[in-house]
């Protein structure tokens, strides 16, 4: 056992006030590579708390604010802090969770009529194109709006308004994040049943750390705007503003 | 008030008895520091102060409470250990918060805590991190902050710097110099690093086998010592004692070392020197009192000719260290770095006497004091 003790106590090579802090994809590799346990278990929290369907959206919500104070390298209690966000933005996200879920599946089923019809017709190719942007534009919208409504308590239309903004802004990381999530599922799906585990321990968390990390610094700069900008937030109902 | 007051406190073992009956009082908000060889009582007296040993007999009262049998918990007390104890699972934040959260103090009174413990510290950016990531000076930091976050009003520190390398040390000895300042609280810190002792400390405890030798101030302890043990642990290199004869001298008294006459300082108790007229006594030189030119700023009466072989020529760069014989006796001179002798080669020092301690050969005890 003395090697499991020292490998514990072993002084590390501390950590310097001073140095740079990474950026982009380095820092993305180093809050995972810190935190990988913390996600494997703020992914079995999410199957969890998802286990009644219904309350998909809110363990959605309550995965980004930790997902958020992961990106903003701010201490969690795992347990504690996924259940206050679960309950929350319960109300909220189930709203926010119907409405988008169900603009997206229609979106999405309008990608595959018109892609069927496309198939027939040449004439279907337009709508077909413009449904496709608009679905995408929807998740990267979807993105910015769950992330949004975690770091912020403002009203449904302001967070619409930051949102859009947000996605017009920067949708680039969103897209890039989305990519990221596509390609967990499709490793599940083409290594099963070798990875029957993904889900249950990376695929939700990892995928929602990695949109959180894409779309923060969208969002904490349309948050930034001055306040002439953004009309009505002195006047939100929903509090302060406030973190997880 | 966070007096601590030591009264008779022993410690058994079955037969062997570790700490013997020790007096002690620490005034509120006092630095003091308990130091001495490896196996000498003062860990586990520290130990007894926390309340991680039982005590065998005695009374442990602090502010005024006897606490003999009060739990650790309820002593208002924090421990810094010297392995850090921290918990390596945990980010530094929940290290530090672990104690108030155990307490059920409220969450937002544990992130006022832990975060201004973290400023004064300089940990902030650390408080997300786990133990491993860290080096040593920067977990003690964190176990210093632990205790901090529970505002105690006694910091037990149980040689807290002994893992860190030297340079490291000197730092963390000026920062917990001004913590103590800081935070106005009573401060317990065991060492066997007299540097520690002597720069931190308000007043030093230095004990053997488990007894204490002497309680004093740094300053007194190393210009007063009450006896041979005092005087050569505290000093670096430590005090030369050689074997010399008292003798009458007109209305003085001086120190006959191998045929060499020391005078001893007319300020110097002469009623308790007369007593050890003609007998042999022990003779403590510090090393900076033996010089390579005349003092200056010494009285003339008080300086002697001395002269010894040199051994060993230790050069420290601001000083240089010479291990000499003389009159069959080893002893260390602390001497200019210009001053370079050979091997071998006999050199003539000057004594400085104004400071010299006299022993008795049996006791060992201080003549003087």
């Amino acid at each position: 056992m003395q090697w499991l003790r020292d490998s514990w106590m072993k002084e590390g090579r501390g950590i310097s006030k001073d140095a740079p802090k990474k950026q982009g994809i380095a820092l993305f590799a180093e809050i995972l590579l810190r935190e990988w346990w913390e996600m494997v278990k703020l992914n079995l929290l999410f199957v969890l708390a998802s286990l009644p369907l219904v309350t998909i959206p809110a363990s959605l919500a309550a995965m980004a604010s930790i997902s958020v104070a992961l990106v903003e390298d701010r201490n969690i209690y795992l347990a504690r802090d996924f259940l206050a966000a679960f309950r929350r933005h319960l109300a909220a996200a189930t709203v926010v969770g119907v409405v988008l879920g169900g603009t997206i599946a229609l979106g999405a089923y309008a990608v595959v009529s018109y892609a069927a019809f496309a198939n027939e017709d040449l004439m279907f190719a337009a709508p077909l194109a413009i449904t496709l942007g608009a679905t995408a534009f929807l998740c990267i919208f979807a993105c910015h709006f769950l992330v949004l409504m975690v770091m912020r308590d403002l009203s449904y239309l302001q967070l619409v308004r930051l949102a859009a903004l947000a996605s017009l802004a920067r949708p680039m990381p969103a897209i890039g994040a989305l990519g990221l999530v596509a390609v967990l599922w499709l490793v599940h799906i083409l290594f099963y049943p070798l990875s029957v585990f993904m889900p249950a321990t990376v695929n939700f968390s990892l995928g929602m750390f990695a949109v959180t990390f894409a779309v923060h610094r969208a969002a904490n700069d349309v948050l930034a705007l001055p306040r002439a900008s953004r009309a009505g937030l002195d006047a939100d109902p929903r509090g302060p503003a406030r973190n997880i | 008030m966070a007096s601590i007051s030591l009264k008779r406190l022993n410690k058994t073992y079955g037969t062997l008895t570790v700490v013997h009956d020790i007096d002690l009082e620490i005034a509120d908000k006092e630095f003091i520091i308990l130091v001495g060889p490896s196996g000498c009582g003062k860990s586990t007296t520290l130990r007894m102060i926390a309340g991680l040993e039982e005590i065998s007999g005695g009374e442990l009262r602090i502010g005024g409470d006897l606490v003999n049998e009060v739990p650790s918990k309820d002593r208002d007390i924090a421990m810094v250990f010297q392995n850090y104890a921290l918990y390596p699972h945990m980010t530094v934040y929940k290290n530090m918060a672990f104690g108030l959260e155990l307490r059920r103090a409220p969450r937002d009174h544990i992130d006022a805590q832990v975060k201004a413990a973290a400023d004064v510290l300089d940990i902030t950016h650390l408080l997300n991190r786990k133990p491993k990531a860290l080096s040593g000076g920067q977990r003690q930091r964190v176990a210093l902050g632990r205790a901090m976050v529970r505002n105690p009003a006694v910091f037990l520190l149980d040689e807290p710097l002994s893992n860190l390398d030297a340079k490291l040390r000197g730092s963390m000895r000026s920062e917990i110099s001004k913590l103590h300042k800081r935070l106005s609280a009573t401060f317990v810190y065991v060492t066997h690093d007299q540097v520690e002792a002597m720069t931190m400390a308000d007043r030093i405890v230095v004990m053997r086998d488990g007894h204490i030798q002497q309680v004093d101030t740094p300053q007194n302890l190393y210009d007063r010592p009450v006896n041979l043990f005092v005087a050569g642990f505290i000093g670096a290199p430590q005090m030369n004692v050689l074997p010399a004869v008292i003798a009458n001298r007109g209305d003085g008294f001086a120190a006959v070392f191998d045929g060499r006459e020391l005078p001893l300082p007319g300020h110097y108790d002469k009623a308790r020197i007369a007593p050890y007229a003609d007998r042999e006594v022990m003779l403590g030189l510090r090393p900076e009192s033996l010089h390579e030119l005349p003092p200056a700023d010494v009285d003339q009466q008080h300086l002697a000719p001395f002269t010894a072989t040199v051994d060993l020529v230790e050069p420290m760069g601001s000083e240089i260290h010479l291990n000499m014989t003389a009159g069959g006796q080893s002893l260390i001179a602390r001497v200019s770095p210009r001053f370079k002798p050979a091997i071998g080669q006999d050199v003539r020092l000057t004594a400085d006497m104004s400071n010299a301690q006299l022993f008795d050969r049996e006791t060992e005890r201080s003549i003087l004091y």
